[in-house]
């Protein structure tokens, strides 16, 4: 297996969002994970920012649809036969 | 034999009806407004229900049904959206919050104190297409590819918005906690 191009500080960077969010090409992402496995400033900006993207996805995930408004949008489908328009 | 309305009546009810929650979650974050985000949702619906035909099988639904409810409001609810963007997203420095932190709270644990409320409220304060970008991406975890598609936009600009806004809203929410004295901000 050919090990991963070398990438500075600065680059690495420039790819954590793409990184975190599993956005990378193999090649890409076993790039920034060799650096991170040796730069220790730069696993703790990754671990740091996981942590915000984890806590921004379980702050606004649990606001779910009002139960009058699920049954209104159930009504209009499917009791007034979904074609007529909204108002 | 299964006719053919009551055929689209039960793909749309077990494909696209679960997806109701995204569609309102993100109405709000669009209206700024519970109401007008009501009225938006049930808008959207009914007109995915409509153009359920239209809808390719395989590919995501949420996304889809994102995009509908994206051009729904931008015709026809826009104008009476509420609130203005009050965060600057012009002068981002670069993990500002981490640089900060990275001695004092090093895992970013001072987050787990601020209520979802005052994300909300955050998100809400970022410019409209920051605020899209950020909430498909961090609420409704939709790929690059997939928020390019509902935004219109290439895949270059959805990763620097996503960025602009994310350090944007993380600063937010730092001076935030600073304020409320959930953490301290270092000494220079």
């Amino acid at each position: 297996m050919k090990s991963p191009r070398k990438i500075d500080c600065r680059e690495a960077a420039e790819r954590l969002y793409d990184f975190l969010d599993r956005e990378l090409t193999p090649d890409l992402e076993a790039e920034i994970r060799a650096h991170l496995d040796e730069c220790a400033k730069c696993f703790s900006l990754a671990r740091f920012e996981d942590a915000y993207l984890s806590f921004l996805h379980a702050r606004t995930r649990a606001h779910r649809a009002p139960e009058h408004l699920r049954r209104r949008v159930f009504e209009r489908l499917f009791l007034d036969g979904g074609t007529s328009d909204s108002d | 034999m299964v006719g053919a309305a009551e055929e689209r009546r039960r793909t749309f009810e077990h494909e696209a009806l679960p997806h109701l929650d995204a569609v309102f979650r993100m109405a709000v974050r669009l209206a700024g407004d519970q109401a007008l985000a009501e009225d938006l949702a049930q808008e959207t619906m009914l007109k995915a229900y409509r153009s359920w035909h239209q809808y390719r099988r395989g590919t995501n639904v949420r996304a889809w049904l994102l995009t509908i409810l994206r051009h729904t409001f931008i015709n026809a609810y826009r104008k009476a959206r509420k609130a203005g963007p009050t965060v600057d997203v012009s002068e981002i420095e670069q993990f500002r919050v981490f640089h900060d932190l990275q001695d004092s709270d090093p895992e970013g644990s001072f987050f787990s104190q601020i209520v979802d409320d005052e994300v909300l409220r955050a998100i809400d304060a970022l410019p409209d297409e920051f605020r899209e970008t950020l909430v498909l991406s961090d609420v409704e975890q939709l790929s690059y590819a997939e928020i390019a598609q509902v935004t219109g936009v290439p895949i270059g600009t959805v990763k620097s918005r996503l960025f602009r806004a994310r350090q944007a809203l993380q600063q937010r929410l730092y001076d935030y906690a600073v304020e409320m004295g959930y953490i301290k901000r270092p000494s220079p």
